[in-house]
């Protein structure tokens, strides 16, 4: 008897210590997510050296949003070859993007994205943009690029150059380029006269690289050497061929939202979401009572997780359809918490005591619940791989969203509920109604 | 309370649904189409003063731009979504200017207003092809999926459950084709619903496999209704629990999110009335088939 009555006590101390540990952690959590956390780099390394990065400036400070709530200008292009290039299309679709990336850079836009979509397709997403006609234009324009002699005098211009390429020479890449008939020329003499000196090469006047000129070059065919690794030779290689874009754009598609407009669509969304979560809380508690607040608990615990991955996971913006998708997967948890709870509820009316109900309860909803998600799933990697700009940003939410619904519905219910039957010997009443004999525990 | 099979009834509901969707269609008055699909040009002027459609459509007549829509919105109706069908987009800044420029005679404080949106006749093409391809593969996987865990008679019968729902959902934008237009949003929409609808006859399949080991000398159409009647509550609880949050979403959100919550807010529906009152008794329909 004394013996079982400090076998209880022992695990009502444990089940407060852990409920806790969970408690603390969802309010730290909660606060870092709405105030953000102050980091020092060193620290940050000292406390958890196995974390991937240890770079603060690696760590937003905000949620990445999507161009549909931040304001901005998304483009889609179709690219062509243009007829009289002999570079292979995955070559010049690489250089066209890294020279279109470089621009906008350069103008100031560094937050911009240039992605390949599809076969021949450019998706280019720039933020924050007050004049879209101005960006659209600096994207398709020509880019000035010159020869200079080492006095400054442009010699010889991009129209002249046919090709440049990356190549791979005695251990390191080159830029292997190609000159017309009149650059060959040209560039003989040049390179006759300043043999020992460099010539640089400018783009839109800002100066690209300096080479030294090792040899006369009289074929109109030439390399340079001294680029640092293989992303530096293809991007200077891309800039050099970009007289024009390598590829000819066609626009496809243009969609631009006003700051104002995203703003507002981010206030309204928001507020819906928190309503409708309070009302869920609601619900729940109404219906499943103690086990409603866990399952309010754990909901809490799935939004503040879900926001920090979404902020910490590269690639992933938080978007419009995004928010629907985070607002789809709280049904989804709360789905798996009826799931459970009914479940739960059906062995305790049985009769069953809380601790056996847990057990049997989980038993019997997991296959129900696994397979509820594991298709949801399907469906949000489908949409992964076809869908295209926003359907994109939706699914990858909605498929991090499941993922974690699923932890925190089962996983963390279970820890919560199991810790709270322990907590103290409970009227089973306060779990569920119509309860038809009640037995006392046994141990 | 007791559940009896009115899976005929309603497959002869969502049949009169589907069909009166047809017929609207076939008299070109089919789903509203969005330019995410059509192409072209959409933009949005706030007039400064109520707005007259005519007035407007006489500016653009004039200007020759083709097909055209006028809608006139806001609160207030001082503002207009213009739609224009086919444009290039080497013209779309030219007649931006003229339609400005004609129309400060009348509404001198016109000034535009939120999204300006292109899009050319070739991504609404590629778009629509791969929405077709991905509602199929994510089927035919789900079919796959269930087919493993389950039987293949309960893929097939959830499945047809699945195509019901985004039949209904198609049938429902026919319809509502006034407020609602499609864009792709509900190719995104569709999807989540081809999950969702899986998800409530799985809970519901999940329920018969158990209980069809359990209850012996039945008739597999018992074992269905026991089943969904056992489900009954986590139905309702999850379905009002899910509407809730999209609910919210259609009330306060602006025109995107609406154009996608609505369908959302008909699939839900729709799949928990195919769950509960169809997919189950075309299963029990299509095991008796085989065993005969």
């Amino acid at each position: 008897m004394k013996s079982k009555n400090r076998k209880r006590a022992n695990a009502k101390v444990k089940a407060i210590v852990a409920l806790s540990i969970v408690f603390v952690l969802t309010v730290a959590l909660a606060l870092i997510g709405v105030n953000g956390m102050p980091l020092d780099s060193r620290g940050l390394y000292k406390l958890m050296p196995w974390l991937p990065t240890t770079d603060v400036e690696a760590w937003p400070s905000t949620l990445p949003l999507g161009l549909d709530l931040r304001g901005g200008v998304y483009v889609e292009y179709s690219a062509e070859v243009p007829e009289d290039t002999e570079a292979s299309f995955d070559d010049l679709m690489t250089g066209t993007i890294s020279v279109i990336q470089a621009r906008l850079t350069d103008k100031g836009y560094a937050e911009s994205t240039v992605q390949r979509i599809g076969g021949d397709g450019l998706r280019i997403e720039i933020p924050d943009v007050t004049d879209p006609d101005a960006v659209l234009d600096l994207i398709g324009s020509p880019a000035k690029l010159e020869f200079r002699t080492p006095a400054g005098e442009s010699f010889m211009d991009g129209s002249m150059v046919e090709l440049a390429t990356v190549q791979m020479q005695e251990g390191e890449y080159v830029i292997a380029f190609k000159l017309n008939s009149e650059g060959t020329e040209i560039f003989a003499q040049k390179t006759a006269e300043y043999l020992g000196q460099s010539i640089a090469i400018y783009l839109d006047d800002v100066m690209l690289i300096n080479p030294t000129v090792q040899s006369v070059i009289t074929g109109g065919q030439g390399v340079i050497n001294g680029m640092g690794g293989l992303e530096e030779a293809q991007t200077v290689a891309a800039k050099i061929q970009s007289g024009a874009l390598p590829l000819v754009l066609t626009q496809q598609k243009v969609d631009t939202v006003s700051a104002t407009l995203g703003d507002d669509a981010l206030a309204t969304s928001v507020l819906a979401a928190m309503i409708g979560i309070v009302l869920v809380m609601l619900v729940m508690i109404v219906r499943y009572r103690v086990n409603g607040v866990i399952a309010s608990w754990a909901l809490v615990i799935y939004i503040v997780t879900l926001f920090f991955l979404i902020a910490v996971i590269p690639g992933i913006q938080l978007t419009l359809p995004g928010i629907a998708g985070i607002v789809l997967g709280i049904g989804m948890a709360v789905d798996a918490n009826v799931i459970i709870f009914e479940r739960f509820n059906d062995e305790v009316r049985g009769g069953r005591p809380l601790k056996g109900a847990l057990r049997a309860g989980f038993k019997n909803a997991m296959s129900a619940v696994l397979d509820a998600n594991i298709t949801t799933l399907i469906a949000a990697v489908v949409l992964m791989f076809f869908g295209t700009g926003s359907i994109q940003g939706f699914a990858k939410t909605l498929l991090l969203s499941v993922i974690t619904s699923m932890f925190t519905a089962v996983l963390v219910t279970r820890f919560l509920m199991k810790h709270t039957i322990a907590l103290k010997n409970w009227n089973v009443n306060l779990f569920t109604s119509r309860v038809k004999t009640v037995k006392e525990e046994q141990e | 309370m007791k559940i009896k099979n009115h899976s005929r009834i309603c497959l002869i509901v969502s049949a009169c649904i589907m069909v009166l969707a047809l017929v609207l269609t076939l008299f070109g008055q089919g789903v509203n189409l969005g330019i995410d699909f059509t192409g072209g040009l959409s933009m949005q002027y706030s007039l400064g003063a109520d707005a007259v459609q005519t007035d407007v459509e006489a500016v653009l007549k004039e200007m020759q731009v083709g097909d055209f829509t006028v809608t006139v919105q806001g609160a207030n109706h001082d503002e207009v979504n213009i739609r224009i069908k086919s444009i290039n987009q080497d013209d779309v800044q030219t007649v931006q200017e003229t339609f400005e420029g004609k129309m400060a005679d009348k509404y001198p404080a016109i000034k535009r207003v939120g999204d300006v949106n292109y899009v050319g006749p070739v991504a609404g093409e590629t778009l629509l092809k791969n929405a077709f391809v991905s509602v199929i593969l994510a089927a035919v996987l789900m079919l796959v999926y269930i087919a493993i865990r389950f039987d293949f008679n309960s893929g097939l019968a959830a499945v047809i459950g699945l195509v019901h729902d985004v039949l209904i959902m198609l049938s429902f934008m026919v319809i509502l084709r006034s407020i609602v237009q499609m864009n792709s949003s509900f190719i995104a929409a569709a999807l989540t619903i081809v999950g969702y609808s899986i998800n409530n006859t799985i809970v519901i399949f999940d329920r018969i496999r158990e209980n069809a080991r359990k209850l012996g000398g039945v008739t597999r159409e018992e074992v269905v209704n026991v089943s969904v009647k056992d489900c009954l509550t986590r139905t309702v609880t999850t379905t009002v629990t899910t509407l809730i949050t999209i609910c919210a979403l259609y009330i306060l959100g602006v025109a995107s999110i609406k154009e996608f919550a609505l369908p959302i807010i008909v699939g839900i529906v729709s799949s928990v009335y195919s769950a509960n009152m169809i997919n189950g008794y075309i299963w029990a329909a299509l095991e008796s088939r085989k065993r005969k």
